[in-house]
């Protein structure tokens, strides 16, 4: 399984699979990282990506809600919340890196991530003392 | 042989499912999601994705103790 960013599970929801990205295993989105997509959904601010998200479809709408899992899982944060906790505890930062490392390290020591603004850099950091591999999408 | 081959067209045609997407979305949707990911509302995603960490305590942390 691997375990990839919004970026990439908005682009493969929405056919536009990134070069690179192998197509031979499942992909795995992290809850809080789903959970930052379903806010601007059901939550819509005043931005333009908010805006923008309230002209999809309700199917289109439906499909970043529950995505197909054959396209894309949404891992359970239970078994990762202990490392999760300890990650955070190590490196600082809160739910959404520590949850998102918790689950490179329970997924091959893999993450992929659609842009490297996203990465940041305390995850960028931690990763490397963690042996964690960082690729970003092209 | 035979159903090898069969298995290699199903892994195949999955393969090929997956990359096409979810087969909900209209092509103005997709078109949306192009948008935001790769093309002209990139830039915003990111920002919004960045205020949610600096805004959200549990997301982004904070001091334990306070």
């Amino acid at each position: 399984m691997i375990v990839i960013d919004e970026y990439l599970a908005m682009r493969v929801v929405g056919g536009d699979w990134p070069a690179g990205l192998p197509d031979s295993e499942e992909l795995a989105l992290p809850a809080s990282r789903h959970w930052r997509i379903l806010q601007r959904i059901h939550a819509p601010g005043s931005g333009q990506i908010s805006q923008v998200l309230a002209a999809l479809t309700p199917a289109g709408r439906d499909s970043l809600r529950h995505p197909h899992p054959e396209l894309l899982q949404i891992l359970d944060p239970r078994p990762l919340l202990d490392d999760a906790a300890a990650i955070a505890a190590r490196y600082g930062g809160g739910l959404l890196v520590a949850e998102t490392l918790a689950a490179g390290l329970a997924n091959g020591r893999l993450l992929w991530f659609g842009v490297g603004r996203n990465v940041g850099g305390l995850l960028e950091d931690a990763a490397g003392d963690l042996a964690v591999t960082v690729h970003v999408a092209t | 042989m035979e159903a090898m081959s069969t298995r290699e067209d199903l892994l195949e045609e999955r393969r090929r499912r997956r990359r096409a997407g979810d087969p909900r979305l209209s092509e103005a949707d997709r078109e949306i999601l192009r948008r935001i990911t790769t093309g002209d509302l990139a830039e915003d995603f990111q920002k919004a994705l960045d205020a949610d960490v600096a805004d959200d305590p549990l997301l982004g942390g904070h001091d334990a103790d306070t």
